[in-house]
């Protein structure tokens, strides 16, 4: 067990370690979501509607698409060097390989969250709820399911003639539980609701997120193998 | 299986699923009561509530026979998963345009975004995503891996389609056959209806079934009377 572990970790290092030195993915997630705030403060005649009221949602779509774009290119890198060869056939069991990408991916999306949170705040002085820790704990969860998905079908997608074209259509039917339950979850604590208003949501998006996990552990290794 | 009983399967179930269809709009259009409150818009019931239920199941049989690929590499297993497939895009097309014509008229609105017609629409992407990676795929065989486990993913969405109508009450009407506490609370003569469009639209989606596995059985034949070719000569 230990050694698994630490056969994940020095995947998720080596990724990690290839964003800080390149920061070729953050910074095109970064980049989009500031972009994307700038669109939406455009797009929406603010004398109609007023923003708070669509925070929850906005951020979401802010985070779906910003985290798409650089989980797309979880398995790029490794793609065009060859260098997928010698991860495959390295000791790592497959499933360890697919966790180390979900864990690196879900820090990238947590970044990427951060950024978005603050942007909104800037431009729009979203008011984001009292109870920020809980707040965390939603984002958190709904992460982990969004990146559980998007890591697995990053890795088909990448062997398709179609590539990252193919990989909203994937993946957006089987996010839209998180979102369902991501946004109203989030939206309540916007508003400062009970607790009580925002577990039910929370359990779903735990879930989600189990099912989700589970499954592309037990999935990738189908989609990777030669 | 010889091809030739495939064929022969197809043509009977064939001949048995038209017949029904064609008995079931004698009915509907003859026969079986009007619906009280919805009037004569509910016998769309009759054609909405089979091709539904042909579509779940086509989706369980290519989520199954996906799974048992992955498992024992058959590749009949994966003509049986492409083919059962087809059918329930097909059958899920004709489930989301009767549902919305039936809802115009009974909901006063073709559309709502209640929990089950959203995941059952979102179901039909999940595998309109299976036949894009497979026709995509750079690697013929790991096309077949990935649609499997796409089709897999895709039914363990259909449990979550379950809990959500439980846990959201909605607009959707409640189960009126399936319905554990009371028991079917159909009319009788509305029940033999449904009864006999579920068998017959069961019918014709086995037939189409045995049809399309014919062909990837012959595509199959044909691909390694190919290959042999060559030494042969």
């Amino acid at each position: 067990m230990t050694v698994y572990l630490r056969q994940v970790a020095a995947i998720v290092r080596k990724d990690l370690l290839l964003e800080v030195r390149t920061g070729e993915r953050l910074a095109a997630m970064g980049a989009l979501t500031v972009l994307v705030a700038v669109l939406f403060h455009f797009a929406i005649d603010q004398g109609l509607v007023r923003m708070q009221v669509l925070a929850a949602g906005l951020i979401w779509m802010t985070i779906l698409f910003g985290g798409m774009l650089g989980m797309g290119r979880t398995f790029e890198m490794e793609r065009e060097q060859g260098a997928i060869q010698g991860l495959l056939t390295s000791p790592v069991p497959l499933d360890g390989i697919y966790l180390a990408k979900v864990v690196s991916n879900f820090v990238l999306v947590t970044l990427i969250e951060v950024v978005a949170l603050a942007a909104y705040w800037l431009f729009f002085g979203f008011n984001y709820g009292n109870d920020l820790l809980l707040l965390a704990g939603v984002l958190g969860v709904a992460t982990l399911g969004f990146v559980a998905v998007t890591t697995l079908f990053a890795a088909i997608s990448a062997q398709t003639n179609m590539g990252q074209t193919l990989l909203p259509i994937l993946i957006f039917p089987l996010l839209v539980p998180v979102v369902i339950f991501g946004v109203t979850a989030t939206g309540r604590i916007f508003a400062s609701r009970p607790v009580q208003e925002v577990e039910g949501s929370l359990y779903l998006l735990a879930a989600f997120t189990v099912v989700a996990l589970t499954a592309g552990t037990i999935l990738f290794r189908y989609v990777v193998e030669e | 299986m010889s091809l030739a009983r495939i064929r022969w399967m197809a043509t009977v179930l064939g001949v048995l699923g038209v017949a029904g269809v064609l008995v079931l709009h004698w009915l509907v259009f003859f026969w079986v009561g009007t619906e009280r409150t919805m009037g004569i818009v509910q016998r769309i019931f009759y054609v909405h509530v089979p091709s539904a239920w042909v579509t779940f199941l086509a989706f369980g049989i290519t989520a199954l026979c996906g799974a048992a690929y992955l498992w024992l590499r058959d590749e009949r297993l994966d003509w049986a998963a492409q083919s059962a497939a087809e059918g329930g895009l097909v059958f899920g097309a004709i489930m989301l345009t009767s549902g919305p014509l039936w809802a115009a008229y009974a909901w006063g609105t073709p559309w709502t975004w209640e929990p089950r017609l959203t995941l059952t629409l979102l179901m039909w992407f999940v595998f309109v995503g299976y036949f894009l990676v497979r026709a995509s795929a750079e690697d013929r065989q790991a096309g077949k891996r990935m649609a499997a486990v796409i089709g897999v993913l895709g039914a363990l969405l259909i449990p979550l389609v379950h809990v959500s109508v439980l846990w959201f009450p909605s607009l959707h009407p409640q189960p009126v056959v399936l319905n554990v506490e009371e028991g079917p609370t159909l009319d009788g003569d509305m029940l033999i209806t449904l009864m006999i469009g579920l068998l017959a639209f069961t019918l014709i989606f086995f037939s189409v079934f045995c049809l399309r596995y014919g062909l990837e059985h012959m595509r199959y034949q044909r691909a390694i009377a190919t290959r042999e070719q060559p030494r042969a000569t």
